[in-house]
């Protein structure tokens, strides 16, 4: 009988089994201008939803879906972040509980009942149990024809982590929401990736992802500055032969000032008015995802 | 210290919310502690509330107030998050960065302190996303906590860097606590002050609490208590309390009579007690050198 419960309890330092990052969604009116973006940095388009303008892009691990379902503004945004889990019920049932909004029933890129709960600004964090043996977009997508379903990543890419901008003085707010919500851990100061050093670093629960808390810089009151998930982070076994690779395909990365490509990270120019990747040398993908 | 760092209740004026910002900006104050009333009463709707707030000019202190929020179980308890989410959301409208909870009075909320301490929890994450901070206040006539030790000792454990302590001189002056406890706790960690005084040395019951805090308080140094609300002031500056201390003076007196005229009392209020803190703190500043 203890070892059931045992067995039933969840882990304290992952209360709802966090297993990685099964999607990251875009948001834009022009979905063809972000897909023709995503292109180059190596995803490809492999299904497409049964009714509406949602599309599904991967390359090697990572699941991309750019919804263009009453979007209103062209500029791309991420919306949401879908997160795997042990048992989406029993997440969202918990995140509840400990006080996460409950998602708006407002049009999620998915028909499939995937319950979520509101992020930062408006962006949404969903829960996905079904990514082992069966996949949430069987359901709602319909496969290219000719399209390969699993095309491989370029130069070892993989989901590193989402960047969050949040308000001065907010670090310590998001830090407690992430960790009392999922289980996420403060990365000690000083120790960061890639070539943005500054923010505060969260570490999934299962060691798989990252999330980066960045406040306004000092002296930044003139400019433009919101919450919300700002940039997706790429992880690089070789981050220069990824850059190459990238470069080869048309990608300008940022080469002035602090902001150099190195064997640590890149950063790519923007895109679209708010499109930006970083890469971060990362062996995650090594790792089965 | 000076005017800049008080504001008034809408509570103390009369007449409708316009009047009320026109008569604390006349009268030089920059900050105003609304109340959900002065959304929900608004003949225009509380959009338009909200509008005539933002075209005041005057800096929101915060939002009062959530009442027996913590405690409860079942469908009470569901019932009162609805309410806090509906009190987080108009908070959000207002731009008020702050709302107050008051220690419950329900005699369904349970005096466990774990509880207590889960469910103020689950008020800070509610607030987070929002970027609002829960001030957590002992009403003298609370259930449970009715002392600000026990207020503050139900936040250390909470432990959420959005939750925080509200001090309202009436409810410490009415249940006769001391200031030696305010030495315990972190100043950071004091998100309001409210101060009020009224005309008689004593408080005897519950019910004669609950009748002076509503209809007879006065502004400090109206009332007998002058040397105590003086005290307190001192001892917040001394402790290194630099936050908003807003008048919540419930009057029935005040409430007859024109706007402007109260107004000028708060003032006189304020010139009294930035009297009082710098007179008292210049020797001590002289015996330091």
């Amino acid at each position: 009988m203890a070892m059931t419960l045992q067995e039933r309890l969840p882990e304290p330092s992952n209360p709802v089994g966090i297993d990685g990052l099964e999607f990251i969604e875009f948001a834009t009116s022009q979905p063809q201008a972000l897909g023709a973006l995503l292109r180059k940095m190596g995803f490809a388009p492999v299904a497409r939803h049964r009714s509406r303008e949602v599309v599904l892009y991967r390359q090697g691990p990572m699941n991309l879906i750019v919804n263009a379902h009453d979007a209103k503004e062209p500029t791309p945004e991420i919306k949401a972040i879908a997160l795997r889990v042990r048992d989406a019920g029993q997440a969202w049932a918990h995140a509840l509980a400990l006080g996460a909004w409950e998602m708006p029933t407002r049009a999620s890129a998915m028909e499939l009942n995937i319950p979520g709960i509101h992020g930062v600004g408006d962006s949404l964090i969903y829960f996905v149990d079904r990514y082992r043996d069966f996949s949430i977009y069987d359901v709602d997508f319909v496969y290219e024809q000719h399209a390969e379903r699993h095309p491989p990543a370029l130069a070892g890419l993989h989901y590193f982590g989402v960047v969050q901008s949040i308000y001065g003085e907010r670090t310590r707010d998001w830090v407690d929401f992430y960790r009392n919500l999922f289980g996420f851990s403060v990365l000690p100061e000083g120790k960061y990736f890639g070539v943005l050093p500054k923010g505060t670093l969260l570490e999934s629960p299962c060691h798989k992802f990252y999330l980066q808390l960045i406040e306004p810089p000092p002296g930044s009151e003139d400019i433009h500055w919101e919450e919300a998930l700002v940039r997706i982070g790429l992880g690089a076994p070789d981050v220069p032969a990824a850059t190459r690779a990238l470069q080869s395909r048309g990608v300008v990365f940022v080469d002035r000032g602090p902001v150099q490509p190195s064997e640590k990270g890149a950063l790519t120019q923007v895109y679209l008015g708010a499109v930006t990747f970083e890469l971060v040398v990362s062996h995650l993908g090594d790792k089965a995802l | 210290m000076n005017l800049d760092h008080f504001g008034m209740d809408t509570i103390t004026l009369a007449g409708p919310l316009e009047g009320k910002l026109r008569a604390m900006r006349a009268g030089g104050f920059s900050q105003v502690m609304l109340s959900a009333n002065d959304l929900a009463g608004h003949p225009g709707g509380p959009d338009a509330a909200v509008q005539a707030v933002r075209a005041s000019g005057l800096r929101v202190t915060g939002f009062q107030v959530l009442r027996d929020f913590e405690g409860l179980s079942g469908h009470l308890h569901a019932y009162k998050v609805d309410i806090a989410k509906a009190m987080l959301s108009m908070c959000r409208a207002l731009g008020a960065r702050v709302l107050l909870a008051c220690s419950s009075t329900s005699s369904h909320a349970t005096g466990d302190t774990g509880a207590l301490t889960r469910d103020l929890q689950k008020l800070a994450m509610l607030a987070v996303p929002y970027g609002i901070r829960i001030a957590y206040e002992a009403l003298s006539w609370g259930r449970h906590v009715n002392e600000y030790p026990q207020a503050w000792q139900i936040v250390a454990d909470a432990d959420r860097a959005n939750l925080g302590l509200a001090l309202d001189s009436f409810h410490m002056l009415a249940t006769g606590t001391g200031r030696d406890a305010l030495e315990e706790i972190d100043p950071a960690k004091i998100f309001l002050v409210q101060l009020a005084d009224f005309m008689w040395r004593e408080i005897r019951s519950r019910e004669e609490r609950i009748d002076t805090a509503r209809h007879f308080r006065v502004f400090p140094g109206e009332g007998v208590h002058s040397a105590d609300v003086g005290e307190l002031v001192r001892a917040l500056d001394r402790l290194g309390y630099r936050g908003d201390y807003s008048f919540e003076v419930f009057n029935d007196d005040y409430t007859q009579l024109p706007v402007g005229l109260v107004t000028e009392r708060a003032r006189r209020s304020v010139k009294w007690l930035t009297d009082q803190v710098s007179r008292r703190s210049l020797p001590l500043r002289g015996a330091a050198a």
